[in-house]
């Protein structure tokens, strides 16, 4: 292993202990929120995958997240999630449809990559921003309306034991008591907790897949397209076959994070998965750093939490927004290269003359 | 390594929570003997933005009654967010009203799919979801489901009904065309509608939807026209509403058109008027339960003088003629009203068995004679309407009220 390598290990467990322990100085509601930025991550990790490593724009992200999303929500609430004679315990049966959510993402994108060869740069940008615009329409038409549930969406509410009024009245005492959620046996305080620790021991993991899909001959490939397709396809790298892999692997995560989106939501609407959606990714990234892994951290909780700041500063008609945009111009002069520019500025203070060779 | 460590944070996590849930005393949250907190999200930003105002309007009145003292001594704080109108940051928004604030209740939100998304939650844990900013059927209709949600303006079906009624009396025989967005909002309109026109001779020839993301409704328009129809409804928010309008008269279409209160405030009939020179506009027809504030009836009206010296005071600097401000002047009075019913020491079950009770003929916002009502088996606060004109500028009622029957 590369001195590299090691730092990033170590510095991957310390994020596991720190992400671990968070809820316990955070409130409950806190943690929900971070839940969110978990999910924003995974969504933020797959989009570079496409955006930063392989070069390849899209602005349509937020429309393979709602295909994960409504994947989800589709099983969890109507037919349920039978394998054979084997039904899955309602405890466990959202978790499940998770993977299943980002597969059907993924070879979506990966059938969408074929088109996508054709073309770079603006013109792809502009396609995949197609996608994103026409998603709400396909799930609100017609002929789906029986699995999407049309504009009205589907509501997991009901079939998911855990969001229930977590407080059950004492037989003896007839105090209420609050009754924590169980979750593979172990006790979980609250539905956010459980958001919490499931979509960050995703992220962990997708993180991990990412860092070691990228560190080898895949990540080197992708790279090379980005710098130059022309010099790539000499050296032996076969366009075809990483583009569309990038798209499958970048849709794969958007499914993901769109499914973990739908459980923490409770609800999926053609709404819910808006256009702006797809572009607060893409801001995502860039803030957090093109061709970056762990810094789009930061991207993530931009997202979700500079809304939020925008609305402190004013709540004039209209203002969020131009708040939001004024601090988006800040960031990008102050920060061309996003948090991961910074830290490596940071990292070469520090240590003078030692360059990663990225 | 990780799970005795978690299920150590867990157990002592329980203890806490069963010591509070021992000392907890009969209290709601978010309601002292000095204060009261209440929440609700609103569109600031993106493409609804304009509704704003509601949330806006009754923040005024809350603060003018607060200057006077409260309600039993308690001031009322409305602490609004925004939502963008995406359904998913409603729901981040309401958990974080009912977790992190704790909101005595949740406040005229905005939007239909908006309070869908939260009422199951607000339900679960046993949050009052006050008089839901919108016209769907369902919040009325599904009481039995959702016992802490209760709606307040004029349903959707009731509005197409009273449009319908409207028809079969004074246009026998005409043929209605129908601009529907393709959500529940619209299908509602459409149904109540249908239901207005059964056993006259009034036929609905077309329905032409269209995607609430739709650029435009140019093509909607030609078809209705090409149908034959000489009556237009519109059932669209305001932008496609004002397309339809100027569609209209591009294509040098005279219908009698109809459109829904969704888009009927002034200022965007005026938008659609273009200037005067858009002649559509004219004898257009919609309802009205508020006392819209440009209308010269009202130029006197003691509410509507309230109305604009609160404005002027607490809401300094917003447009005084738009109606949505009326709106949530309405609401807000309503809710002062079901606070004060429910005693010197509300729980948040005391409020909503007010609004199981309401009997309000005299909100001074709404129109006289409309009376806001509800009983154990009919929740519905507002269903009577007035039909209003479009002539030279401004909406004048005429006719009588009409209530909303249903079957």
């Amino acid at each position: 292993m590369k001195r590299s390598d090691l730092t990033g290990v170590g510095l991957f467990v310390l994020a596991a202990a720190a992400i671990l322990l968070l809820p316990r100085f955070v409130s409950d509601f806190r943690a929900q929120q971070f839940a969110y930025v978990g999910i924003y991550f995974i969504a933020l990790l797959g989009l570079n995958v496409l955006t930063g490593y392989t070069g390849l724009i899209s602005l349509g992200h937020g429309a393979f997240m709602a295909i994960g999303g409504y994947t989800t929500a589709i099983l969890v609430s109507d037919q349920g999630l039978k394998l054979g004679s084997h039904t899955f315990s309602a405890d466990v049966k959202d978790i499940w449809t998770i993977p299943l959510a980002g597969l059907v993402a993924g070879l979506i994108g990966f059938a969408f990559g074929f088109p996508a060869l054709r073309l770079t740069g603006l013109y792809l940008a502009l396609a995949t921003f197609a996608i994103a615009v026409a998603m709400p329409g396909l799930l609100k038409y017609d002929r789906f309306e029986q699995f999407t549930g049309g504009g009205g969406g589907i509501n997991l509410f009901e079939s998911d034991a855990r969001t229930r009024p977590l407080e059950t009245t004492d037989p003896i005492t007839f105090e209420t008591v609050a009754e924590p959620i169980r979750f593979l046996g172990v006790e979980i305080s609250s539905f956010n907790e459980w958001l919490y620790y499931l979509s960050w021991a995703l992220a962990l993991v997708m993180l991990a897949i990412a860092w070691f899909l990228l560190r080898g001959r895949t990540g080197r490939s992708f790279r090379a397209i980005r710098d130059s397709e022309l010099a790539a396809a000499s050296s032996g790298v076969n366009l075809a076959t990483y583009k569309t892999l990038a798209f499958g692997i970048s849709a794969f995560y958007a499914g993901v994070a769109g499914s973990l989106l739908a459980i923490a939501t409770t609800f999926v609407n053609p709404d819910t998965y808006p256009i702006t959606l797809s572009i607060f990714l893409l801001v995502g990234v860039v803030v957090g750093g093109l061709g970056s892994l762990w810094p789009l951290v930061f991207g993530a909780i931009f997202i979700q939490f500079l809304p939020l700041w925008a609305q402190e500063v004013s709540k004039a008609q209209g203002a969020p927004a131009v708040v939001y945009g004024v601090i988006l111009i800040l960031v990008m002069i102050m920060l061309p290269g996003g948090a991961a520019g910074l830290i490596r500025r940071l990292h070469s203070l520090t240590s003078r003359g030692y360059h990663r060779g990225r | 390594m990780r799970r005795p460590r978690l299920l150590l944070a867990v157990l002592a996590l329980a203890g806490v929570i069963a010591t509070c849930a021992t000392a907890a005393t009969s209290a709601d949250p978010g309601i002292t003997t000095k204060t009261i907190l209440i929440g609700g999200t609103t569109p600031l930003s993106g493409t609804a933005s304009a509704y704003a105002s509601v949330a806006r309007g009754a923040n005024a009145y809350f603060k003018y009654v607060n200057a006077r003292g409260g309600v039993n001594g308690r001031t009322i704080n409305y602490k609004t967010v925004d939502d963008g109108y995406d359904p998913a940051k409603t729901v981040q928004a309401t958990r974080q009203l009912v977790e992190q604030d704790k909101v005595f209740a949740i406040f005229n939100s905005l939007g239909t799919e908006h309070n869908v998304a939260t009422r199951d939650y607000l339900n679960a844990a046993r949050v009052p979801q006050l008089f839901v900013a919108s016209g769907a059927t369902t919040f009325g209709r599904d009481f039995k489901e959702y016992p802490w949600t209760i709606g307040f303006q004029p349903s959707y079906r009731a509005e197409g009904w009273i449009y319908g009624k409207y028809l079969a009396r004074a246009k026998p025989g005409a043929k209605v065309g129908v601009l529907v967005q393709n959500d529940d909002y619209g299908k509602d309109l459409l149904a109540g509608l249908k239901q207005g026109i059964a056993r006259s001779k009034v036929k609905v020839v077309a329905a032409q939807p269209f995607e609430v993301t739709a650029p435009d409704v140019q093509s909607q328009i030609s078809k209705l026209k090409a149908s034959g129809a000489n009556v237009l409804a519109l059932f669209a928010t305001p932008r496609h509403a004002i397309q339809g309008y100027v569609f209209a008269n591009r294509l040098a279409w005279r219908p009698l058109i109809i459109n829904n209160a969704v888009s009927s405030a002034s200022n965007i009939m005026a938008l659609a008027s273009e200037g005067g020179a858009n002649k559509a506009v004219e004898n257009s027809v919609s309802i009205v339960f508020l006392k819209d504030p440009t209308d010269v009836k009202w130029r006197n009206d003691a509410a509507v003088r309230l109305y604009r010296s609160i404005m002027s005071r607490h809401a300094k600097g917003a447009n005084q003629k738009d109606v949505y401000h009326v709106y949530g002047m309405a609401v807000a009075y309503e809710f002062v009203k079901v606070l004060r019913a429910a005693g010197k020491n509300p729980t948040r079950a005391g409020v909503m068995l007010q609004t199981r009770k309401l009997n309000d003929p005299s909100n001074p916002f709404l129109l006289p004679g409309l009376t806001i009502k509800t009983s154990a088996t009919e929740r519905f606060p507002i269903e009577q309407a007035l039909l209003q004109r479009w002539s030279k500028g401004s909406w004048k009622s005429f006719g009588g009220l009409w209530g909303y029957r249903a079957g």
